[in-house]
């Protein structure tokens, strides 16, 4: 089945234009130009992934993105115009998983796109233990007790690369690497953005993690430093 | 108080003077009015002495010349009787002084002298006689003369007479009176003015203390109306210094229609003008800021449209014929390079409007060295050049912006590869206590002083017949300068003809440190030995 890929932009030209670029790769674009559309244009298309740009007629991209996060996890990509840091920190922050800086080329859009829709990483085994959490890895599922953590995939698989290894210090690099698949030196803002967001879900204290702590100066690693 | 505290006085005053509007003008006032005092007190001092010793001395006259005439008629009365012996002039003395005595009336005392003038011989003679405290030392040979010589008149002499209570001032007058059968005796009588003296004594005591509360009630008064008068200036100044600290609405407060209260609102209109100004600047600022970022956002949205066609296309160039292939390889270079120059310009746009923010956090400066050797690796390849990293410092993590410091070695890279000449090209990293550096250096065609310091010019090129290898903007160094002094440190150059350029970029090792030191040197250390 063709992976659905809902473009909100209000250029026409650029969105057929990634129509165009999204079909010959493979995928099956629905096109969205205004802001205060987009959600509704999200249930009825019910895509696989959603590229949203910042700025947009209606309702701001950055709201869009806060509306979908708030009812599905599904993977956001931001198109985004600006390479100041605020803008895109607030796009992380409001649940986007990634993002792609105007100009970009038809491959590293396609790349972004299908690392965040790959299958999740193979993991070797059904259930990993972090802390008082239980990952259930086939069926994608955090629980504490019997509660079940609500994750966004790319939450997951972070929790998850972090979690397979309990004793490894995984530096920023090797997480962009991992989990969003950058083969080359990114923004490490993406992986702090995430942490926090997968902190504020998991952990009982976020000022005080317990599941993902930090080791200062390198990077992360799964359970309390000891 | 320690003994040596008024060795610091001359000083502490001295700065007080300096300081203090308040202590200056009281200073000043009190000096003069004191002055002011001192003379009109002593000239009133003075002129009410002459007054109250002419006064006596009037007085003094009228009592000696009746006393004078007293004795005469005495020794006269007794003459005309007709007798003249020894025992009847004795005893017309006494009478004659205890008739002198009485008719004199001064509140000091009076003492008294009949001396007979020297040199002369008469038939008879009387004693001299005298008070029991007559000074006779006080009375001067040039009075005696003068009184023996004119005894027409009477003659004055002021003395000073030693009593029990000390030295007091007195009048000495001198009178003739001719006794018969015994010739000429000079009469004196001499005054004691001390109680005058009391008097005056005590007007000056009572005109100094006067002077001194007058003095000292200037002194308030002045201190008072100082504080009146300074106090809205104080006021001014503390106004002034908020908004100089960016308060922008710090104010006067406006009361009143006096000179102070002018002060007040043309102050205030001067701060409301310069607020306008400021607003005004601050706004063109934010509007420039937000134009970059439309601009950003306006351009980028058809270039990017442009570069997915172009890349599409490119992708399919072997299916063109020939022309149309290499049209589509043109069109995509230039699109690259046309989004390069859009980047760099943003960016330096950004700069300009002081959109830009350092966001440090620990970096391995060696290890950011060699994955960007490695990166350039492939391009220094092509241009035959070997790339040799000197790590001799900087191992530790150091506080720095790594997206800029990066972009700031690519430039220093590639600007080496592009004018290396396929030289080696020779980095060396190196650190202290504080600064952490990167010199880059490659041994190729060099430049002439006067355009070394110009290579951080926008758009300048040292050579403009020089092809472009690598495509840079011309904006690579402008914006490698503004990153290395966002980071409080320095970019600097050293080149020369045919030898080669050397580039170093000298780092604080946390955020806000000051550079003092340079671990690399900007010329190399083989410089000397080349140059030959």
């Amino acid at each position: 089945m063709t992976p659905r890929i809902l473009v909100v932009d209000d250029d026409p030209a650029l969105s057929e234009m990634i129509g165009i670029v999204l079909r010959s790769d493979g995928f099956e674009p629905a096109f969205c130009g205004d802001g205060a559309a987009a959600l509704a244009a999200f249930h009825s298309e019910a895509p696989d992934l959603v590229l949203l740009d910042l700025m947009l007629p209606g309702l701001d991209g950055i709201e869009v993105c806060r509306l979908i996060r708030a009812e599905s996890g599904i993977p956001i990509i931001m198109l985004t115009a600006k390479s100041d840091t605020t803008d895109i920190v607030r796009g992380l922050e409001s649940g986007a998983d990634d993002y792609v800086v105007k100009p970009f080329n038809p491959k590293e859009l396609v790349a972004r796109i299908r690392t965040r829709l790959r299958p999740a990483s193979e993991a070797s085994v059904d259930a990993l233990a972090v802390g008082d959490l239980t990952l259930d890895v086939a069926a994608h599922e955090v629980r504490r007790g019997d509660t079940i953590i609500n994750l966004t995939p790319l939450e997951f698989e972070l929790l998850l690369a972090l979690a397979s290894k309990p004793q490894q210090v995984f530096t920023r690099e090797m997480l962009l690497e991992q989990v969003w698949g950058y083969h080359y030196k990114a923004d490490t803002r993406l992986v702090n953005v995430h942490v926090q967001r997968l902190r504020a879900k998991v952990e009982h204290d976020p000022d005080n993690p317990r599941i993902v702590s930090t080791v200062r100066g390198v990077g992360y690693r799964a359970g309390a430093t000891a | 108080m320690p003994r040596l505290a008024w060795r610091t006085w001359p000083g502490w005053l001295l700065g007080l003077w300096r300081k203090s509007l308040e202590f200056r003008t009281i200073a000043i006032t009190v000096i003069l009015s004191g002055i002011a005092v001192t003379v009109i007190g002593v000239s009133i001092s003075v002129s009410i002495g002459t007054n109250v010793y002419d006064q006596r001395r009037q007085q003094i006259e009228v009592e000696s010349e009746r006393a004078t005439v007293l004795a005469q008629n005495i020794f006269d009365s007794a003459t005309s009787t007709g007798t003249g012996n020894q025992i009847e002039l004795d005893s017309l003395q006494n009478q004659a002084q205890s008739t002198i005595l009485s008719a004199t009336s001064s509140p000091g005392g009076t003492s008294i002298a009949i001396l007979r003038t020297p040199g002369q011989t008469t038939a008879q003679t009387i004693q001299d006689i005298a008070s029991p405290d007559f000074p006779t030392a006080a009375l001067s040979s040039e009075l005696r003369k003068a009184t023996a010589s004119n005894s027409s008149k009477l003659h004055f002499q002021p003395v000073s007479l030693a009593t029990n209570a000390g030295t007091q001032a007195g009048l000495a007058v001198g009178s003739t009176l001719q006794v018969p059968t015994a010739g000429q005796y000079e009469l004196y009588l001499v005054y004691n003015l001390s109680d005058a003296q009391k008097t005056l004594a005590f007007m000056e005591q009572t005109l100094a203390i006067g002077s001194i509360a007058l003095v000292l009630l200037i002194a308030v008064i002045t201190y008072i109306v100082v504080r009146l008068v300074v106090g809205p200036v104080r006021v001014a100044a503390e106004t002034s210094q908020k908004i100089a600290a960016g308060q922008l609405d710090e104010r006067i407060p406006e009361t009143g229609s006096d000179v102070i209260a002018t002060l007040g609102r043309s102050f205030n209109g001067m701060a409301d003008v310069m607020q306008v100004q400021i607003e005004q600047l601050a706004d063109l600022s934010r509007m420039q800021q937000r134009f970059v970022s439309d601009v950003s956002h306006e351009l980028r949205t058809p270039l990017t449209t442009i570069r997915l066609a172009g890349d599409l296309l490119y992708d399919h160039r072997a299916d063109f014929d020939a022309s149309s292939g290499r049209t589509v390889e043109l069109l995509h270079t230039q699109v690259d390079r046309f989004e390069l120059l859009l980047a760099d310009l943003l960016e330096i746009s950004r700069f300009d409007a002081g959109a830009v923010e350092l966001e440090t956090e620990p970096v391995n400066v060696v290890r950011l060295v060699e994955d960007g050797v490695i990166e350039f690796e492939p391009l220094a390849d092509e241009a035959g050049s070997t790339m040799q990293v000197d790590a001799r410092g900087g191992f530790f993590e150091a506080e720095l912006d790594p997206r800029r410091v990066r972009r700031i070695l690519r430039n220093l890279l590639g600007n080496a590869i592009e004018h290396g000449e396929g030289n080696p090209i020779d980095v060396v990293v190196d650190s202290d206590a504080h600064a952490v550096a990167i010199g880059v250096q490659d041994h190729g065609i060099g430049m002439r002083a006067e355009d070394a310091g110009r290579v951080f010019d926008r758009f300048w090129r040292a050579d403009p017949s020089r092809r472009r290898t690598i495509g840079g903007t011309g904006l690579g160094l402008s914006i490698s300068l503004e990153d290395a002094l966002l980071h409080g440190g320095r970019l600097d150059v050293w080149s020369e003809a045919g030898v080669g350029t050397r580039f170093v970029v000298t780092l604080p090792r946390v955020r806000g440190g000051a550079l003092t030191s340079r671990p690399v040197p900007i010329e190399p250390p083989d410089a000397e030995g080349e140059s030959e």
